[in-house]
């Protein structure tokens, strides 16, 4: 029973972190259904781009809170910059061309941003540090979870919740789904639609922030190409949970990570790509609009 | 320009000495075929110049069997391609041996040409597949993945004398042959394989296999894949409390091994050949010495030296023999047993394969040092 608990907490923790990224996906996809298949690629930067802020201004300085604090606001802040330039330079420009030019510029960015990273900080594995959390590790009967672990969960479910309140409890929030229903209509009603697709990339991109930095955090070693990988995991994830949906992704995220750590240790690593897609293929059969997507009728 | 004129004098001054020593039947030529530039080029000008620091000691000594020996050397670049051209250079100079390649494939793609032209040739490769055609021509000088599969299989069962064992591979076909040959190995000494598996190299997250182990408590991981795995899976698995020793294949044997496991990595093990620092024979301080004093630098890694020791097991082979018939030289290295060398005694089988090398045991610090342990 503990080992089948152990697998739970394994699974959650990466789960979560799927869940962060997938929630940049169906965002941006919500609002203007775009794929953003640049959003693995800006987790892989933050996860760079923090370990170079870390390096250079704390390295010293051990576990310290004001330096993990330090290194996500400004990694966040960074990444959601970009975020925003790259919807400046490579999605605005293309809003009223075919769907299709959009996902090719989406790919396009995607591989700018990867090769950029490789070029500037090489193509080799680059290692976080040990001492940025405590390396506690707690037990509960048998059951371990390490202190990284815990705040990963912890982090990912408090920016969950506040992004849910964010969006369907706030003036700004109602803006955001009046977009994503009706981006014509919304203009009309004197909302401003580019402010608002700003703000979604800002929130996307931060989040991938967050998600690439426990990335390095909790796994240590990061590669210029591990965008791809995990972008391709949050993507199925948003679409398990209905694309466009916040709350799915979430749902979503967790239960991709779940499934893969199930599948992982009672058959085979091996097979956890294999099984992750079959399950995507039984979602879209069964539930097109993925295992969220009926219930609510607004997308965001 | 200016750089060049040194240069040019000097290749004059080489040019004018070598009209001077004589005809050509009066010289042994030695090829030497490694990748001088590109990707795996400190370890090709390593082999090189340790070939030529080689050739030098014998020349001063008065040469072998009277004549002076003299280094073509050709670049393969660690390219098939290229290891081809270098192949039918090398013959058309009528060279007697040639050392290298540094690299299995490039060593792959020579090897026949030598064969067919009787030409000896000794290499540092440790795909198994170097030998498999048993050319008589082909001398390994390091070891087969295989040999270091059993000397781990028998440290981990008799010397050790873990209970339980776990293999653990990635899905390269390095790895996996590494660990079906340890696995294999540790059932032949008596061991108790409880589980052998496979991870995604790159993936990352680990702990749904180790999981899985933890719930058979094993006593010793032995992993054969790479560093960049090997360092997670370490320190996940302390994360995860399983109180086993983590083995480590010679692909583990690396600085960034120890970054990825952080605290971890303090107690692992790791297989390997000796690094050149750690080679406790005289020849072995001699040579190190000699090759730091004449190029100013260390020898860039065990693989040169292994290079260095097949020509001197070559140079052995005609003196013993007093012949240049390579067939003769040839059969005389199927017999050779305990010739010492610089990476330690050199015995070859009747199908070219290296015996007996020998494995370290390296146990990693707590400030990430090494320290030898089996003896």
């Amino acid at each position: 029973m503990d080992i089948f608990l152990q697998q739970l907490v394994n699974g959650l923790t990466i789960g979560s972190l799927y869940a962060l990224v997938a929630l940049g996906y169906t965002m941006v996809y919500g609002v203007m259904k775009l794929i953003n298949f640049a959003h693995g690629d800006l987790v892989a930067l933050s996860a760079f781009a923090g370990l170079t802020i870390y390096t250079n201004i704390f390295s010293d300085s051990g576990t310290s809170i004001v330096a993990v604090i330090t290194v996500f606001m400004f990694t966040a802040a960074i990444i959601a910059v970009v975020g925003v330039l790259l919807e400046r330079l490579a999605y605005r420009p293309l809003r009223t061309a075919p769907r299709l030019s959009a996902v090719v510029s989406a790919l396009g960015a995607g591989l700018v941003i990867q090769n950029a990273i490789m070029l500037i900080w090489g193509p080799n594995m680059k290692i976080f540090p040990s001492n940025l959390f405590p390396s506690t590790i707690y037990e509960i009967n048998g059951v371990v979870i390490t202190f990284t672990q815990l705040m990963i969960l912890l982090f990912s479910s408090v920016l969950m919740i506040a992004l849910y309140l964010f969006i369907n409890k706030t003036k700004m929030g109602t803006a955001i789904r009046a977009v994503a229903i009706d981006q014509d209509a919304a203009k009309l009603m004197g909302i401003n639609v580019n402010k608002i697709i700003m703000i979604i990339f800002i929130i996307g991109s931060g989040l991938g922030a967050v998600a690439g930095l426990f990335i390095g955090i909790y796994y240590r070693g990061i590669t210029f190409d591990m965008g791809w990988m995990y972008g391709l995991s949050a993507f199925v994830a948003a679409i398990i949970g209905g694309i466009g949906n916040i709350p799915g992704a979430m749902f979503g995220g967790l239960m991709l990570g779940l499934f893969n750590a199930l599948i992982s240790g009672y058959i085979s690593s091996a097979w956890a790509e294999t099984f992750t897609f079959m399950l995507l293929i039984v979602v879209l059969i069964f539930r097109p609009t993925g295992i969220l997507g009926e219930k609510v009728a607004e997308k965001v | 320009m200016k750089r060049m004129l040194p240069k040019l004098a000097a290749s004059a001054v080489v040019c004018a000495a070598l009209v001077t020593a004589g005809s050509a039947a009066d010289v042994i030529k030695i090829g030497v075929q490694a990748p001088i530039t590109g990707k795996y080029a400190n370890e090709g000008q390593s082999i090189d110049n340790g070939v030529r620091l080689t050739v030098e000691q014998v020349n001063a000594a008065g040469g072998l069997l009277g004549k002076q020996l003299e280094v073509v050397s050709c670049d393969d670049e660690g390219k098939a391609q290229k290891a081809a051209i270098c192949a039918r250079k090398l013959v058309n100079e009528g060279v007697l041996a040639v050392i290298g390649s540094y690299t299995s494939g490039a060593t792959e793609a020579a090897q026949t040409t030598y064969y067919r032209n009787k030409i000896l040739q000794t290499s540092d490769g440790t795909s198994d597949s170097l030998t498999k055609h048993k050319y008589w021509t082909f001398f390994r000088n390091s070891f087969q993945n295989s040999a270091q599969a059993e000397f781990t299989a028998k440290y981990l069962v008799k010397e050790k004398g873990y209970k339980k064992i776990v293999v653990l591979s990635d899905y390269s076909s390095y790895a996996v042959g590494l660990a079906d040959s340890a696995a294999s190995a540790i059932k032949a000494e008596g061991g108790n394989l409880i589980y052998q598996g496979k991870i995604k190299s790159g993936t990352q997250n680990f702990t749904a296999v180790l999981t899985k182990i933890k719930s058979m408590e094993p006593d010793a991981i032995y992993f054969s894949g790479y560093y960049t795995d090997g360092g997670l899976i370490r320190a996940q698995q302390i994360q995860l409390g399983i109180k086993a020793d983590f083995i480590g294949g010679d692909s583990n044997d690396n600085p960034d091994f120890m970054k990825l496991a952080g605290k971890s990595a303090e107690g692992t093990l790791l297989v390997n050949f000796p690094t050149p620092d750690f080679l406790p024979y005289d020849t072995a301080k001699e040579f190190l010495k000699a090759y730091q004093d004449k190029y100013g630098m260390p020898v860039s890694s065990v693989w040169a030296i292994m290079n260095v020791d097949g020509l001197r097991a070559i140079i052995h082979g005609v003196e013993q023999t007093k012949s240049l018939d390579t067939k003769t030289i040839s059969d005389y290295l199927h017999t050779l047993r305990d010739f010492p060398g610089i990476t330690g005694p050199v015995s070859f089988r009747e199908d070219g394969e290296r015996i007996n090398t020998k494995f370290n045991v390296y146990e990693v610090q707590a400030d990430n040092s090494y320290k030898i342990i089996n003896n």
